[in-house]
């Protein structure tokens, strides 16, 4: 297949990176077996980056990769991001895990990545019927954050107002606290406990989670109420006022928990109250990081 | 295997007249690894420690609970009694059935539940509890005092009287602060810069203290035993080593009709170039560049440059930052007068002749602009008939302040008797709410007031005062008499409330120690504690706690330095061992600990392999500073960092003990 414009050009800006030592490890998405999926490739060699491509199938946030010791042996990365993903390394630097001097950021511009699901049955259109719902609602079509902007070649993405992204999360705030609790005790019950939220998250980076800690074992590991909740909820709190909205934990997830509703109405939340959205500012203080006189205290009584 | 006693105590009848103590004795006997359960009328008392130890000593105990007061109250005694057998004094613990339970329960049945909950919880915690030693942090053995008025000058001479240096900074061109602005003093009519000169000489001439005025603090970090501190030393344009104090400069400083001089209160001019006052310590003058024609015109006038002898004028000296390391503070940073513009009603600022307490002392002061002649300021005229108002903004919740003020019935007492003495014939009147003189001497002061010097006391507040021919006619209320009085007066003096000096907010956040609604320094305990701050090594004094007089500001200012001297005469400085400690292992610093630590006790620490490169960063608490909080306990997502004492798995066991 032919490489587009926006594949030269990021073939180029990789190539040129390695060439010259700046980098010494590139990130970023190849064509898959499958057309219609892409996959990560790791480039070291300034020849393979003709192998780096980009389209509306590059679904995976590939700041997840950011966190492995495997990778940050590499010293200075270089990294092909979308700008849902790009809010991801912003936060890891705003939390230290990573230095701006280290980071060599390839924005992609993006109109909306295709739903796989979708995409495996032969869909190649972006639209708002096609397309996630954080691209819905996306603000960084442009990432916020880069030294290499590629644009992109794919039509605006038009909303008709008619699609409604997080649709569930105005339904569920209007249940009674009790229709909530039967609706989430419904979809943890489905929970395996396989951590593969966990592990597709990029913010996820402790070394060692708090399920694992075994003296004393606050969480139950078996996957069998409570713990279920347990786990759901205490990664829904870890993540709150951290989480950028990739939306990887619920495409990881193997029995289809809709995880994204935590993470978008804690997001809202954390915006209502504090005003912070997170990943858009490396220099920003995370929100539960910083006290203010201004912060809400309408729950002391 | 643990081998715990249990030990409940009745507290007299404060206890067990609401928990049945033997039934959380006989629960206690129940848990596994209790060996032994008491229940003892007074466990504090003598007998009931030595109890306590006996026990230790024939069970062998490995662990102590007492289910008592709170903490806060014998934690330390039981401590010491276990010491004193051997054991770790953090392997005693207390489950606080009084203040948490008896006395804030009625129902007995629920009570003695609760406290055999609470008693269950230590039991599990104290099984789980690891020996911990206390840390000793060295101590820099110098002070610094910030504030030179009274209270500071008395803490800094006793600190230096001592043997230990001394930093003392004001900010003002000279110390002195508010007393050396008083005329006579209450009770005794001593003259306020007769008594407080000598002191301010020898702060100045003391080998151990080192004066710096005209200077600001401009930062605080560190912790007890070991505080930066960065002072500003403000441009004084004036070379100090060189000048003599004597004068030729503000004498030929042609800005002498404009600007207001603060030490007089804007009852007289002084020039760009001045000393507050004659007897300013340091004598050296300081040139206000924000007047000063060299920095307003473009440097052309250079008059006093002209006149100096010793050529010590410096009109390009710049500020300077000057750091020093000190193990100790004393803030004494004194108080301001409340605004008085709420009060339109008593003409403050509109009238002339309406004038604050502080503004009569210097009328009365024979260093002030009338070189101690009564003269209003409106004509010059010697006023015959003065009423004095009381509680001005005091003692008034909904205008100005709700707290008493403390020293103005006493000081308008002094005003009064002190305008009979120096006016014969005249006639002084006093509008107040109540009469506070409980000091020494005090009552008896105010008696004479009313009774020699023939002062009216009119029990009431003034509701408006205006001028009239000449006149200032003040209308107020006679409560006792039940009449509305009207009186022409020459002059209204306005005893207006005392507030703390503006900015001192500001040096508390910078201090790291707390302050009330009103701005005063709080005490770390207001009645056992009193010169002591929030923060270790941090001590109050003078008016900058609260209201007080000048007896009271000196004995502050000497509790403070006895506090310091105490503290230096140890070698190390012992801070409880009950602190965070990191778990480097799983620590993966991302700092939100550093974030929410109040105290600014983690910092960045990088573990290096034998080559010398850095592996990993982690996360590092300074035991100075740590006050075991648990800020971070709570921030960390990876509960990779515990406070000792509280650690994770016995906070777990103590909610797991309560499961049914």
């Amino acid at each position: 297949m032919a490489n587009t414009k926006t594949d030269e050009k990021l073939q180029k800006i990789a190539k040129d990176l390695l060439e010259s030592g700046e980098v010494n490890l590139i990130i970023g998405y190849t064509k898959g077996s499958n057309p219609q999926r892409m996959r990560p490739v790791f480039i070291t060699k300034p020849e393979e980056a003709e192998k780096l491509s980009f389209s509306h199938n590059a679904v995976q946030d590939l700041a997840v990769f950011l966190k492995k010791q495997e990778v940050k042996k590499f010293g200075k990365i270089g990294i092909t991001v979308k700008g849902c993903d790009e809010k991801a390394v912003n936060a890891l630097i705003q939390e230290y895990q990573l230095s701006r001097d280290n980071i060599k950021i390839i924005g992609m511009q993006c109109n909306g990545v295709i739903k796989q699901n979708l995409a495996d049955k032969g869909e190649t259109k972006v639209s708002e019927t096609t397309v996630y719902d954080k691209c819905l609602i996306c603000q960084e079509h442009t990432p916020v954050l880069y030294d290499f902007l590629v644009e992109t070649e794919e039509p605006e993405l038009s909303l008709s107002g008619n699609v409604k992204p997080y649709a569930e999360i105005e339904k569920l705030d209007a249940l009674s606290t009790e229709e909530k609790n039967a609706y989430w005790a419904k979809e943890f019950d489905k929970c395996i406990k396989c951590y593969a939220c966990r592990q597709a998250c990029p913010l996820c980076f402790c070394s060692r989670c708090i399920v694992e800690k075994n003296m004393p074992q606050w969480i139950d590991t078996n996957s069998e109420e409570p713990g279920n909740a347990q786990w759901n909820l205490i990664r829904a709190y870890h993540l709150s006022g951290r989480c950028i909205g990739c939306g990887e934990c619920e495409r990881a997830c193997p029995v289809n928990i809709p995880l994204m509703l935590i993470n978008e109405k804690m997001a809202r939340d954390v915006y209502n109250l504090f005003g912070y959205k997170s990943g858009l500012d490396i220099n920003a203080k995370p929100v539960f990081g910083v006290f203010s006189e201004s912060d809400f205290n309408d729950f002391i009584k | 295997m643990s081998r715990i006693g249990v030990f409940v105590c009745w507290c007299g009848s404060n206890i067990a007249s609401t928990v049945d103590v033997e039934k959380v004795r006989e629960e206690a006997a129940k848990i596994p690894g209790v060996v032994s359960a008491v229940d003892y009328k007074y466990m504090c008392s003598d007998p009931g420690q030595n109890s306590l130890r006996n026990v230790i000593k024939e069970k062998n105990l490995t662990g102590v609970v007492l289910a008592a007061c709170s903490p806060h109250m014998h934690e330390n005694t039981f401590r010491k009694a276990a010491v004193k057998e051997g054991l770790n004094p953090y392997f005693v613990e207390i489950a606080n059935i009084r203040e948490q339970v008896s006395w804030v329960h009625e129902d007995k049945e629920r009570a003695t539940a609760k406290a055999v909950d609470l008693m269950k919880m230590m039991v599990e915690k104290v099984k789980r509890d690891k020996p911990i030693e206390d840390v000793r942090v060295p101590l820099n053995k110098k002070a610094l005092v910030i504030g030179g008025g009274i209270s500071g000058i008395q803490a800094a001479l006793d600190i230096a009287n001592g043997g230990v240096e001394v930093i003392l900074v004001e900010k003002e061109p000279s110390i002195g602060g508010r007393m050396i602005q008083l005329d006579e003093t209450f009770p005794t009519l001593d003259c306020s810069s007769c008594i407080m000169t000598p002191k301010m000489v020898e702060v100045n001439q003391h080998p151990n203290i080192k004066l710096y005025t005209y200077s600001e603090i401009e930062d605080v970090s560190g912790y007890i035993g070991n505080f930066k501190v960065k002072i500003k030393k403000k441009a004084r344009s004036v070379v100090e080593k060189d000048c003599t104090g004597c004068g030729e400069c503000w004498n030929a400083c042609p800005m002498h009709k404009n600007v207001k001089s603060e030490f007089n209160i804007n009852l007289s001019e002084r020039t760009a170039i001045y000393v507050p006052f004659p007897q300013a310590v340091p004598l050296v003058p300081v040139l206000d560049r924000s007047v000063c024609l060299h920095f307003k015109k473009g440097g052309k006038c250079q008059k006093c440059f002209d006149a100096c002898g010793p050529k010590c004028i410096d009109f390009s000296m710049q500020d300077e930052i000057i750091e020093e390391t000190v193990g100790a503070i004393v803030a004494a940073t004194g108080y301001d007068l409340m605004e008085t513009s709420m009060y339109g009603e008593y003409g403050y600022g509109k009238y002339k002749d309406v004038v604050s307490g502080l503004q009569f002392e210097r009328l009365l002061s024979a260093s002030g602009p009338t070189e101690g002649v009564i003269k209003r300021p409106s004509d010059g005229k010697t006023p015959q008939t003065i009423v004095f108002v009381q509680c001005v903004g005091s003692r008034d919740p909904e205008k100005g302040v709700p707290y008493c003020s403390k020293v103005c019935c006493m000081y308008t007492a002094k005003h009064a008797k002190l305008f009979a003495h120096k006016v014969h014939g005249s006639q002084s009147y006093v509008f107040y709410i109540d009469i506070r003189a409980t000091s020494k001497g005090y009552e008896e002061f105010v008696r004479g007031t009313m009774e020699q010097d023939g002062a009216v006391y009119l029990r009431g507040r003034v509701s408006k005062i205006y001028e009239d021919n000449g006149k200032l006619i003040v209308k107020g209320a006679d409560t006792l008499s039940g009449n509305q009085v009207e009186i022409a007066a020459d002059m209204v003096v306005l005893a207006t409330g005392v507030i703390p000096k503006k900015g001192s907010d500001k040096l508390a956040q910078m201090l790291g120690i707390s302050y009330d609604k009103y701005g005063f320094l709080t005490e770390s305990h207001p009645k056992l504690r009193p010169a002591e701050s929030s923060t270790a090594g941090i001590f109050l004094a003078g008016m900058a706690q609260g209201p007080r007089d000048i007896p009271e500001s000196v004995v502050s200012g000497s509790a403070a330095a006895s506090k310091i001297l105490g503290l230096f005469s140890k070698s190390e400085y012992e801070v409880e061992g009950t602190i965070s400690s990191v778990n480097e292992a799983t620590c993966v610093a991302c700092f939100y600990c550093q974030r929410v630590c109040a105290y600014n006790a983690i910092s960045r620490k990088e573990i290096k392999d034998r080559n010398g490169n850095v592996v990993k960063v982690v996360a590092n608490v300074n035991p100075g500073l740590c006050t075991g909080c648990g800020a971070c306990v709570n921030a960390c997502f990876s509960k990779s960092i515990d406070v000792k004492g509280f650690m994770d798995d016995q906070i777990y066991a103590e909610i797991k003990s309560l499961a049914v």
